[in-house]
């Protein structure tokens, strides 16, 4: 918590001479600045370069977002996963889609025309899949009668689904014109997760591995272009910026 | 920048993960069958056994069990069916007395987690549960008589079989 603040705190005050910065700028009469506002979409690059790399993944998550005022912007991704998992006591595969949709917060004041975002947001995911139970072991503390423990499955897990949220971090800075790379760290926590009888979802799409609780992390790295619909010109906001200034 | 810094906190809050990738040694996998000795008085008591050696049907390791009254046996995985040989005083030629137990059961492989796979349960057959009979060496049996206190072979905390002597 201490180190929070203090990151907090250090974050602020080398964030003050950009705020100073802007700040003196708005004061010149120069042209009202205009936002542009469109559709970004893009492909997740790290599912697509696993199912390159990874024999027992293949994978493809298409991103997109929509500003929607100033700061805040609809985000969806949709994607589909197959996955062989190989554990020491199981091996199984996860195949199935899903569909994740929330908002952005951008808390990233641009200079121009860009729509650079360093954001904050929620999501609420769905997924439906099935899996396939491979093989398995049978675990026993007694090795007594030297017995083989792996047995070989083949059981399928059909109809499965599963409910999450998601909190995420991120951001999408622009590389060329109208083409933007991003990416966002999620913590997930899962609502609604329908559990195969005798197994147990220990992957699912989209939400990515379980663990004994209800959490779950992701991560991606995408690559997005922007369409841009319309421009609006922004409201000068000197006074309010000088309202607050006297506050402090 | 507050709402930003209250979203990072509930960031932090998601971040408390457990590990799950070992199977914890208190974890309740494939269950041994657990046996209780008494002896054959109108009200049994808890009797300790002396050098009892239980060995595996076509096993060349044994068990060797002194001054308990409870033992624990590991059953087949792979079988319906476990036979052992119960060797009372097996140290001394002269009292030595063999007895064969066939435990005659079902199985069910349940899921456990992912860290520890999955783990056998036994339940005991309706009939011939226990197969009771004497070794090639006509000494008759030491064991007097047996019950099965519970069929459901599923933890080791309970007492499955009580053998009387």
């Amino acid at each position: 918590m201490k180190h929070t603040s203090k990151f907090i705190i250090s974050l602020f005050l080398m964030l003050l001479p950009i705020f100073g910065l802007t700040q003196e700028k708005k004061k010149d009469s120069i042209p009202p600045k205009t936002e542009r506002y469109g559709i970004r979409f893009g492909v997740d690059l790290m599912k697509l370069s696993r199912s390159f790399y990874d024999k027992n993944y293949q994978g493809l998550e298409l991103v997109g977002d929509y500003r929607l005022t100033k700061n805040h912007y609809l985000a969806v991704e949709l994607g589909n996963e197959n996955k062989t998992t190989e554990d020491n006591y199981l091996n199984f595969n996860t195949k199935g889609t899903y569909f994740k949709a929330g908002f952005d917060f951008n808390s990233y004041e641009n200079w121009l025309d860009m729509q650079n975002i360093i954001y904050v947001g929620m999501r609420y995911g769905i997924s439906s899949f099935s899996q396939t139970l491979n093989s398995y072991e049978v675990y026993n503390t007694s090795h007594y009668f030297n017995e083989n423990t792996t047995y070989i499955s083949g059981n399928k897990f059909d109809g499965l689904s599963a409910q999450w949220i998601e909190v995420v971090g991120g951001m999408k800075a622009e590389v060329i014109h109208n083409i933007y790379v991003g990416f966002s760290v999620r913590f997930n926590k899962l609502t609604v997760n329908n559990r195969p009888d005798n197994f147990d979802n220990l992957y699912i799409p989209g939400f990515n591995r379980t663990y004994n609780g209800s959490f779950g992390v992701g991560f991606n790295y995408t690559v997005s272009y922007y369409l841009p619909l319309y421009k609006k010109t922004l409201k000068p906001i000197q006074k309010t910026e000088n309202v607050k200034k006297d506050k402090k | 920048m507050k709402r930003i810094s209250s979203l990072f906190l509930i960031l932090l809050s998601f971040s408390s993960c457990e590990k799950d990738d070992i199977c914890d040694a208190t974890t309740a996998t494939t269950p041994g069958i657990v046996i209780e000795f008494y002896n054959t008085a109108t009200t049994p008591v808890v009797k300790n056994v002396t050098n009892l050696k239980v060995v595996g049907e076509g096993i060349a390791n044994y068990y060797l069990f002194n001054n308990v009254s409870k033992i624990k046996l590991p059953l087949k995985t792979s079988a319906d069916v476990t036979k052992f040989s119960f060797i009372i005083n097996s140290t001394d030629s002269a009292t030595q007395n063999e007895d064969l137990i066939e435990f005659n059961y079902t199985r069910k492989n349940v899921f456990i987690s992912r860290a520890c796979g999955y783990k056998t349960l036994y339940y005991l057959n309706a009939t011939n549960p226990l197969l009771l009979t004497d070794s090639v060496v006509n000494d008759g049996n030491w064991i007097q008589n047996f019950t099965i206190e519970t069929s459901n072979i599923e933890t080791e905390n309970e007492t499955h079989i009580k053998i009387y002597y």
